[in-house]
């Protein structure tokens, strides 16, 4: 009961990867992001590639 | 270091600078204006300037100034393309099955030193950003190379927050998809 209103989609997870990034979220967001990295590899990759992605353009001309 | 020798070590970055204030202006007069500023300014502070090691560094800090000057001036345009843009809705839909799960497996990229190392990799990533909507690139950029906060790029392009992390999303999202299309799909084929 309780995980199935904590469950949310990739296409969810990752809008809360970029807002992450960009804002902060908060603590039930983050909840809810956490459990779904722990059981989805894929926006596990999506998290390790948004990073990569701001470290790639901050050291553009570096 | 002599003016001369500096002189001809800030013209030879000139080429390097105009491509990246393309890249976060989106217009190639602004671009060209921005670096000729940088440039002058560049000679005029010679003498505050120390070593040959970080010229490269200390050049691209007076080009982020000239580029914020030129987006002051040039203000109302970037915000009638920014609203512009953000009124455009992206679902995804290509990326993403009806109950919102992925369609296809990303990549695995590796080490991210590997693809830093490769001046490739940085032509690859700046033609994906060029890519972008002029507005979409612009907030991204802001973000991501100019290094401000959310609530410094609403006020600079005038669009809501709301509009602002829905852009920088869709920014991010596209920039995967063709780094991962255009680099990472063949690094791993090759």
């Amino acid at each position: 009961m309780m995980i199935r209103w904590l469950k949310i989609t990739c296409r969810q997870a990752q809008a809360l990867l970029s807002l992450r990034q960009d804002r902060g979220i908060g603590p039930l967001q983050a909840l809810k992001l956490r459990l779904h990295l722990t059981v989805c590899d894929w926006c596990s990759r999506v998290a390790r590639q948004f990073r990569f992605l701001s470290e790639a353009i901050r050291r553009i001309g570096s | 270091m002599d003016r001369d020798s500096l002189q001809h070590a800030v013209a030879e970055l000139r080429p390097t600078l105009l491509r990246i204030a393309r890249l976060q202006l989106r217009n190639d007069a602004w671009a060209e204006d921005a670096v000729s500023e940088t440039l002058l300014s560049a000679l005029e502070g010679a003498d505050r300037f120390g070593g040959m090691s970080q010229l490269k560094t200390w050049v691209i800090g007076i080009l982020k100034h000239k580029i914020i000057d030129q987006f002051r001036r040039c203000g109302r345009e970037v915000s009638i393309e920014a609203a512009a843009e953000a009124a455009q809705v992206e679902t995804f839909d290509e990326l993403f099955k009806q109950d919102g799960h992925r369609l296809h497996e990303p990549l695995d990229w590796g080490d991210p030193e590997a693809a830093y190392s490769r001046v490739q990799f940085f032509d690859i990533l700046q033609i994906c950003v060029e890519q972008l909507p002029a507005a979409l690139g612009r907030v991204f950029m802001m973000r991501e190379w100019l290094e401000w906060e959310t609530d410094r790029i609403c006020k600079e392009a005038d669009i809501t927050s709301t509009n602002c992390f829905v852009m920088l999303h869709r920014a991010r999202m596209r920039l995967r998809e063709c780094l991962e299309t255009r680099w990472f799909a063949k690094q791993s084929a090759a």
